[in-house]
C-alpha cells in the first residue's frame, strides 16, 4: 500500500498534491461560475464547515457515527473471534462451517439494512446492527481460516510439552490466528464503514450520513461537499494510523511476508 | 454416541468423494433449523417468516414477472458499471505506475477519493443527476474504479525493474514492454483488483437501489420492508447471496486461481 509517512519531506509530498487539487478547485469553480447548487466553492464549504463545528452539529454527528462503529465493532470481534477459534480447531467443524459463513460474509453489511430496521426500528440498534454484521461474518471467517492454516505439528508439539487447553489457546491458537484476525477486522471495517453511511442515510436521524441526507433536502450542495470531506478523512485516519500500522505490525512481528 | 460417530463417517466419505455435497449439506441443515425455528413461534410468525413461504414469495414474484426484471436490472447495472470501471481502471492504473511522477502526484489524491467512499457520493449525485440510471451508474463506475487502480499500481510496480532492463536492452520499444511486461507481470494484481472491486461494486448497488428506489432487488427488498413484508426481503437476501456467490466462485475465482498459476504464483 502506501508509503508510510515517516519524514517531514514525506508528509508534505503527501499533502501537496491535495493542496494543489482544493486550488484547481478553487479555480475552476470561480473561472466557470459554476452555480452554489450544484457544485460549492472552497471558501463556501470551508464556512459550512466552520459553522458545522461553531454550533456542535458536527461533533455531534461523527461522534454518532464512530459511536455506532466502535459499539458495533467491538461487539463482532467479542463474538467472532472465540466463535472463529473454536471452529477452526476442528476440522470436521470448520469444514462443515466454512461454506455458511463464506456466504453470509457475502451478504454482510449492507443487505441487512432493510431486515434491520424491520427487526429493530429505526435508530441505533438497525445501524449497530448492521455494522456488527458487516464486521462478524468477515472476522470470524477469517479467524476460522487462520486457525486452520497453523501448522497440526505445533499444536501437537505444545500439547506433548504438556499444555493445558488455556495455555494452547493463548500460546498457540490466538497468536497463529492473529494475522488473520487483524486482516479480516481491517476488511470488514471496510465494508462496516460504508454500510454505516447507507444506513445512517436510511435509517436515522442522527450522524454523518444523515447529515449528508438532510443537506440534500435543501440543496446545500456546500454542507454535502463538507460531510464527503469528514468522511473521507476520518476513514483515512482510522485505516491509516489504526489499522494498517497494526497489521502491517502484526505480520511483522510473526515473520510473515505480505502477499 | 456411536450412530453419531456412523454418521459423521458417513458423511465425511461422502463429501471427501463428492465435494460439491460438501458445501450443500451445511445449507441443508442450516434451512432445516430455520425451519424449526420458525415453526416452533419463538418470535412472530411476520416478523421470522419459514422457508416454505420464502419459496411460495419466489414463486409468485417469478410468475408475476417482477422478479426476472429486477434481477436484470441489477444485473446489466453491475456490469456496465464494472465493464466501464475496468475500462477506465486499468489504463489509468498502468499510467500511475509506469510514471513516477504521474505515481507522485496522484496517488495521494487516489487514496482520499477512494476514502471518501461511494456511497457518500450519493446525495450529490442525486442533486445532479437526480433519481435514475446515471446516478446508479456513477456510483458502480466509481466503486469498482479504485480497487482497480490501486492494485494495478502495486501489479505494474512489482515487475522487477530487471525485465525492463532486459528487454529494452534487447531492443523492445516502449509499446512492446508495456505490452509484453508490464502488463502481464501485472495482471495477476489487476484479476485480485477487479475482483475485490466487484465485491465492493456489488453492495454499493444495493445501497444505491435501496436509496435511489426505482428497480433492482435492493429496491424489491426495500419496497418490501416498506411494506412490513419479511418474506420478500429474506427472499432477496438469499437472491444476492447466490447470485454473488456464483459469480466469485464460478467467473471471478477460476479467472484468479487461473492467472496466479500461469504466472507461477501461489494461488491462495
Amino acid at each position: 500500500m502506501a508509503r508510510q509517512v515517516r519524514s517531514p519531506r514525506a508528509g508534505i509530498a503527501f499533502v501537496a498534491p491535495l493542496f494543489v487539487l482544493v486550488l484547481l478547485w478553487a479555480g475552476v469553480v470561480r473561472a466557470f461560475g459554476v452555480d452554489p447548487r450544484i457544485f460549492p466553492g472552497v471558501l463556501d464549504v470551508a464556512r459550512a464547515g466552520l459553522d458545522s463545528i461553531r454550533d456542535g452539529s458536527l461533533v455531534m454527528h461523527a461522534a454518532a457515527s464512530l459511536l455506532r462503529v466502535a459499539v458495533g465493532t467491538a461487539l463482532a470481534i467479542l463474538a467472532s473471534v472465540p466463535l472463529g477459534v473454536a471452529m477452526g480447531v476442528s476440522p470436521a467443524v470448520s469444514s462443515f462451517l466454512a461454506p455458511l459463513f463464506r456466504f453470509f460474509s457475502v451478504l454482510a453489511g449492507i443487505a441487512w439494512i432493510p431486515i434491520a430496521t424491520l427487526w429493530f426500528g429505526y435508530g441505533f440498534g438497525a445501524i449497530t446492527f448492521v455494522i456488527f454484521n458487516a464486521v462478524f461474518f468477515v472476522v470470524t471467517y477469517n479467524t476460522l481460516l487462520g486457525v486452520a492454516s497453523i501448522p497440526l505439528p505445533l499444536r501437537h508439539a505444545a500439547a506433548s510439552l504438556g499444555a493445558r487447553r488455556w495455555t494452547m489457546l493463548t500460546e498457540v491458537l490466538l497468536p497463529g490466528a492473529l494475522p488473520n484476525i487483524v486482516t479480516g477486522i481491517r476488511t470488514g471495517l471496510g465494508f462496516a464503514w460504508r454500510g454505516l453511511i447507507a444506513a445512517e442515510m436510511i435509517a436515522t436521524n442522527v450522524g454523518l450520513g444523515y447529515m449528508l441526507f438532510l443537506a440534500r433536502d435543501f440543496y446545500r450542495t456546500e454542507v454535502i461537499v463538507f460531510g464527503m470531506v469528514v468522511i473521507g478523512v476520518l476513514w483515512l485516519l482510522l485505516d491509516r494510523l489504526l489499522l494498517a500500522p497494526l497489521e502491517r505490525a502484526t505480520i511483522e512481528r510473526w515473520g510473515l511476508v505480505r502477499a | 454416541m456411536t450412530t453419531l460417530l456412523r454418521l459423521w463417517s458417513f458423511y465425511a466419505r461422502r463429501t471427501t468423494r463428492w465435494p460439491g455435497v460438501a458445501a450443500a449439506i451445511p445449507f441443508i441443515a442450516l434451512i432445516a433449523s430455520w425451519a424449526i425455528v420458525a415453526e416452533s413461534a419463538i418470535f412472530p410468525r411476520a416478523f421470522f417468516p419459514g422457508p416454505l413461504e420464502v419459496v411460495r414469495s419466489f414463486g409468485s414474484l417469478v410468475y408475476k414477472g417482477i422478479l426476472p426484471d429486477y434481477l436484470e436490472d441489477s444485473v446489466v447495472r453491475l456490469a456496465v458499471g464494472a465493464a466501464a470501471g475496468t475500462a477506465l481502471g486499468i489504463p489509468l492504473g498502468l499510467w500511475l505506475g509506469m510514471s513516477p511522477r504521474a505515481y507522485s502526484a496522484l496517488w495521494p489524491v487516489l487514496l482520499f477519493f477512494q476514502a471518501i467512499g461511494d456511497i457518500a457520493w450519493l446525495p450529490i449525485l442525486l442533486i445532479w443527476f437526480g433519481f435514475g440510471l446515471a446516478t446508479m451508474t456513477f456510483v458502480i463506475v466509481y466503486t469498482v474504479l479504485f480497487p482497480v487502480v490501486l492494485n494495478t499500481v502495486l501489479g505494474v510496480r512489482s515487475v522487477p525493474i530487471d525485465l525492463h532492463r532486459a528487454a529494452l536492452s534487447l531492443g523492445a520499444s516502449r509499446a512492446r514492454i508495456l505490452w509484453e511486461v508490464v502488463v502481464p507481470g501485472a495482471l495477476p494484481n489487476i484479476v485480485t483488483g477487479l475482483r475485490n472491486g466487484l465485491g465492493y461494486g456489488w453492495r454499493a448497488l444495493i445501497a444505491a437501489e435501496i436509496i435511489v428506489g426505482t428497480s433492482g432487488i435492493g429496491f424489491l427488498m426495500f419496497d418490501a420492508r416498506r411494506a412490513g413484508s419479511v418474506v420478500e426481503i429474506l427472499l432477496g437476501m438469499i437472491i444476492l447471496g447466490l447470485l454473488w456467490s456464483v459469480v466469485d466462485g464460478w467467473v471471478l475465482v477460476p479467472i484468479e486461481r487461473a492467472t496466479g498459476q500461469r504466472w507461477g504464483l501461489i494461488a491462495r
